[in-house]
């Protein structure tokens, strides 16, 4: 549905996006991940055709977004940040005005809004001034915005920024019950909400692409690096008994919920592959020490370890062969 | 071209829904019933009047008023049309939508155009009132609007491009505002300037004798490509504008 080759957007002060390829399938929801100030609204307003590469291509549903604009940009219902709307008009003129800005034919108008607004959660505000409506309305109206020519695919820039949670946790409800008809691609930079509405994540950082893959891959990217342990006993001898395991870097050994148990916290020394056969061990060596195991198990890295470490500040190592070419 | 109608008919109801352009209509009326007024209490104090100096020819050619009603509706009318959408964002709406750069302006210049035409269409009143009490000449009435209408029209073509230039309202109406005045200053070479080509230059672009020749019922093609050039050239400027947005 979308497919970018090589994009980069020089703003001859910054390079906003440097060389970033990626595909998006049909009927797939993509996350576009990345901290603030990463390239996702620029990129996603050179995919919807508002602004220009600097080189590299874009192609949606098959059109160039650059020569074959119209053709493509029919193909899109995009919403930009902060869903920017016409305050003076009511919510369905301003829908009836975009519908007709998208070429929906003049008989279906009525009936293309009525359907995108009950899509989006806004009919009982159809005749109110969108300059009163609430932030959370607004965004809906920016949805709905986005829905009314039905177009196959969805580019969201922030749908969720600046709601309050409810509303948080019903513009996710309706993008991924939009997500078994639609083709959509979202940006955010907040992890769980990739992790809530998305199928796969694209993760951006600098203008760079820096990893991309199924929420399953992303976190495999970081492998269990240690276990948890909960136990009932003395705290100095857990931590003795534990300490001299080969594979055991570090033990740490916090109070845990309950009368006389205490959390342990292990981390693997380096060359050490898996944490099973370490945390097998922990345990045998605890219940010997006569300590109780109350649960073990290998302490999986969240989606934001995963984030952090991939858009931490990167060596400069590899920028440099692109300077010396 | 269905998508510069519905920008057309969004832009009215953007320009009538707020108090801009009803601000506009008062103050503008409030001007052009002054001048009638002034006019009609003027010539009916003369005992005797040529054929070309009737009301409507000093009404339409011989007031400054007019002059003073136009550097500020047209102005006013546009500023808004760019500046605002860029400044709240909602151009990005707007030109993500499958319409052309050209259609988004036609859309926009021609609503502002529309809005014009209707806050002239009240002073229609004033020639049915002199009918009442003389002979209309309705070739000189027609030549006379053309005049106002073919002079608007330029002066909001260039009043939509200052609003591509800008984000800020207030510059747009001023940068038209000069743009405006400095063509009424450089019609006024032709009374200062020596004969040669600046003052041929001066009458040519003047809009002070256009308007006399036209509220005498002199429709001179000349000044009509002009005022035509002087919609189609900013427009086309607009439309470049508008386009290299993508590049910034």
């Amino acid at each position: 549905m979308i497919e970018v080759d090589r994009l980069t957007k020089d703003y001859g002060t910054v390079v906003a996006v440097r060389d970033v390829s990626f595909r998006v399938g049909k009927g797939e929801v993509v996350g576009f991940l990345g901290p603030n100030g990463a390239g996702k609204s620029t990129t996603m307003r050179i995919l919807v055709g508002f602004l220009g590469a600097t080189s590299g291509t874009v192609r949606v549903a098959g059109h160039d977004i650059v020569d074959d604009s119209l053709e493509a940009r029919r193909a899109i219902g995009y919403m930009p940040e902060s869903a920017p709307l016409y305050t003076e008009m009511r919510v369905r003129e301003y829908l009836g005005f975009r519908a007709a800005v998208k070429k929906v034919a003049r008989g279906e108008r009525k009936t293309a809004v009525e359907r995108a607004m009950s899509l989006a959660v806004v009919t009982e505000m159809a005749d109110t001034v969108i300059g009163h409506l609430s932030k959370g309305y607004r965004q809906r109206v920016g949805l709905a915005d986005a829905l009314v020519a039905n177009p196959p695919l969805l580019i969201l820039d922030e749908p969720t920024a600046g709601l309050d949670p409810n509303q948080i946790r019903e513009v996710r409800r309706l993008i991924r019950g939009l997500g078994e008809s639609h083709t959509i691609l979202l940006s955010t930079h907040i992890l769980s909400e990739v992790e809530a509405t998305c199928d796969r994540a694209i993760v951006i950082d600098r203008g760079r692409l820096v990893a991309e893959g199924t929420i399953a891959e992303l976190r495999a990217r970081r492998r269990a690096d240690g276990g948890v342990l909960t136990v009932r006993g003395d705290r100095d001898q857990a931590i003795a008994a534990v300490e001299p395991l080969t594979g055991v870097r570090r033990v740490r050994a916090k109070p845990a919920e309950g009368e006389g148990l205490w959390r342990l916290t292990l981390a693997l020394s380096k060359g050490t592959p898996d944490v099973g056969p370490v945390l097998e061990a922990a345990i045998a060596a605890l219940v010997g020490a006569g300590l109780a195991v109350r649960d073990a198990g290998p302490s999986r890295a969240t989606l934001e370890d995963v984030f952090a470490e991939l858009t931490r500040a990167e060596p400069e190592a590899d920028e440099e062969p692109e300077g010396a070419s | 071209m269905s998508g510069a109608l519905a920008i057309f008919r969004r832009e009215l109801l953007g320009l009538w829904v707020t108090p801009l352009a009803w601000v506009m209509l008062v103050v503008f009326l409030l001007i052009q019933g002054l001048s009638f007024y002034s006019i009609v209490v003027h010539v009916s104090g003369m005992t005797s009047a040529s054929i070309d100096s009737g009301p409507v020819q000093a009404y339409f050619g011989q007031s400054i008023f007019l002059l003073v009603s136009l550097l500020l509706v047209c102005p006013a009318l546009t500023m808004r049309v760019f500046a605002e959408e860029r400044k709240s964002g909602t151009i990005e709406a707007l030109l993500t939508a499958p319409v052309t750069p050209a259609g988004v302006v036609l859309g926009k210049y021609l609503a502002t155009l529309a809005t014009y035409l209707a806050m002239w269409a009240p002073t229609l009143l004033y020639i049915l009132i002199l009918r009442n009490t003389g002979q209309i000449d309705w070739r000189v009435v027609g030549s006379s609007y053309l005049g106002v209408i073919s002079v608007g029209a330029g002066y909001l073509a260039v009043g939509t491009l200052m609003s591509a230039m800008t984000q800020s309202q207030l510059t747009a109406f001023v940068l038209t505002m000069l743009v405006i005045f400095g063509l009424f200053i450089l019609g006024i070479g032709e009374y200062v300037f020596d004969a040669g080509m600046l003052r041929d230059l001066s009458a040519h672009v003047s809009v002070l004798s256009q308007m006399d020749e036209m509220a005498k019922g002199v429709v001179d093609l000349r000044r009509l490509v002009f005022d035509g050039s002087l919609v189609v050239f900013p427009l086309f400027v607009t439309v470049r504008v508008v386009d290299s947005w993508r590049w910034g």
